[in-house]
């Protein structure tokens, strides 16, 4: 497994000040070879599409524990769209019910991340996805 | 999807990648679609924690005011582990992360061992002709090795704090004589009116040039610090414009350049070769990677 030569972005949308998942998220996938940019907390979608961007990143990781997954999502791609770099994939972990997976999926997420995951599993995933 | 993107902030920040990303034979294809360099640079190093990332996105504010658009560049260290990275400069320059006028990249060290990436010399390079004014490097800040930025960027600032004293002992004789402009940063901290004075007395030395470097006192809500810094380095780059000869900057850094070019390819031979390779004993070892040397050859 390696993510050599990836850039991901870890970013928290939204308010909720919990970043310790983000952090182990991003320690995870620095050792497994990428290049792992942290936005800090309480971004807007904006500010972070914005930041991936100009990062030039391979993918977003969002991490949402407020509930408000489903609005953070959408507005994050559209925002992204906007600046044409709809084709930048986006995971979300947090605490995201499953009854809103397909929802989620459907708005562009490519991979769902919750605490029952190991963190093994999680960067496996974004391994898988981004096909290195 | 690699094409050109209708967002040319984007495109700039994938041909970032590309460069960061190039091998030797690639960078060097690369070198005729790359303007003349002529935009100022600026670099800021020193010790991590001594407050880089902050300063420099005080500084960019002012110098935006002054000079018109600005790119950022921020090295982190690649872990030797993983050959991964946490890129974190920009948390500390969240004010500015969103400004239109403000480019920030992030870049890991890589192979580099030097404070600086494989490729800066490249990355600098290709910020030409995308409309920024000045260049803003920031270096991971590991000390004495990292006099080489001295070659890469006009005006040089080093960033101390006050508790940094048995620190600058060890820098004596390194990045502490290169420096154009000295900031004692967390000035409001204890122990900077020592600081000052012990860094004065090493600016105040003859450099052979001519420039007595300024010391100038940073803190975090003194907006008279920040003034200063910034009318610091706009009198350096003015100095420096009767005082240097161009022909001697562009020299040096083709050297520094052509240099870290032919170590990357050393390192991609070595890497290439198998263990037979390295148990030649040094003479034979030595005249087999030169003649493996050249960025066609033996692939």
């Amino acid at each position: 497994m390696s993510l050599k030569g990836k850039r991901i972005l870890i970013a928290k949308p939204g308010l909720d000040g919990h970043d310790v998942g983000a952090k182990i998220i991003a320690l995870a996938l620095r050792d497994a070879g990428a290049d792992v940019i942290y936005t800090g907390l309480r971004r807007s979608p904006d500010y972070i599409a914005k930041v991936a961007v100009d990062e030039d990143v391979d993918a977003v990781g969002l991490s949402i524990l407020s509930g408000s997954h489903k609005e953070l999502v959408e507005e994050t791609v559209r925002c992204l769209t906007d600046l044409d770099a709809g084709d930048i994939h986006i995971f979300v972990g947090g605490t995201i019910p499953s009854e809103d997976h397909d929802e989620l999926r459907g708005a562009g997420a490519r991979g769902i991340f919750t605490a029952e995951m190991t963190v093994d599993d999680v960067v496996s995933a974004i391994d898988a996805d981004l096909g290195a | 999807m690699s094409g050109p993107t209708r967002n040319p902030r984007r495109n700039l920040s994938r041909a970032l990648t590309r460069i960061a990303d190039a091998d030797v034979t690639e960078t060097l294809a690369q070198q005729d679609d790359l303007a003349p360099p002529s935009l100022p640079r600026i670099g800021v190093t020193g010790a991590p924690g001594a407050g880089k990332s902050s300063l420099i996105a005080r500084l960019a504010q002012r110098r935006k005011a002054a000079s018109g658009r600005i790119a950022v560049l921020a090295i982190d260290p690649t872990s030797p582990l993983s050959q991964g990275s946490i890129l974190g400069d920009r948390i500390r320059m969240d004010a500015i992360a969103d400004d239109p006028d403000i480019f920030i990249r992030s870049i890991p060290s890589r192979r580099a061992h030097d404070g600086l990436a494989d490729n800066t010399a490249d990355l600098l390079n290709a910020m030409e002709g995308h409309g920024f004014d000045e260049i803003i490097l920031e270096t991971v800040g590991v000390g004495q090795a990292e006099y080489t930025i001295r070659t890469l960027v006009d005006t040089v600032v080093l960033v101390l704090v006050p508790e940094s004293g048995d620190a600058i002992q060890a820098m004596k004789a390194g990045i502490l004589e290169m420096a154009d402009i000295y900031v004692v940063n967390k000035s409001d901290l204890p122990g900077a009116d020592l600081m000052a004075a012990e860094i004065e007395n090493v600016a105040s030395r003859e450099r052979g040039d001519g420039w007595t470097p300024p010391v100038i006192r940073t803190a975090r809500n003194d907006e008279d610090g920040f003034r200063a810094l910034d009318a610091g380095i706009t009198a350096h780059a003015t100095w420096r414009a009767g005082h240097t000869d161009p022909d001697a900057t562009r020299r040096a850094r083709a050297r520094y350049q052509a240099q870290g070019l032919i170590a990357r390819r050393v390192k991609e031979v070595l890497d290439e070769e198998g263990a037979d390779f390295l148990d030649k004993g040094q003479r034979d070892l030595f005249d087999a990677l030169v003649a493996r040397l050249g960025p066609d050859s033996g692939d």
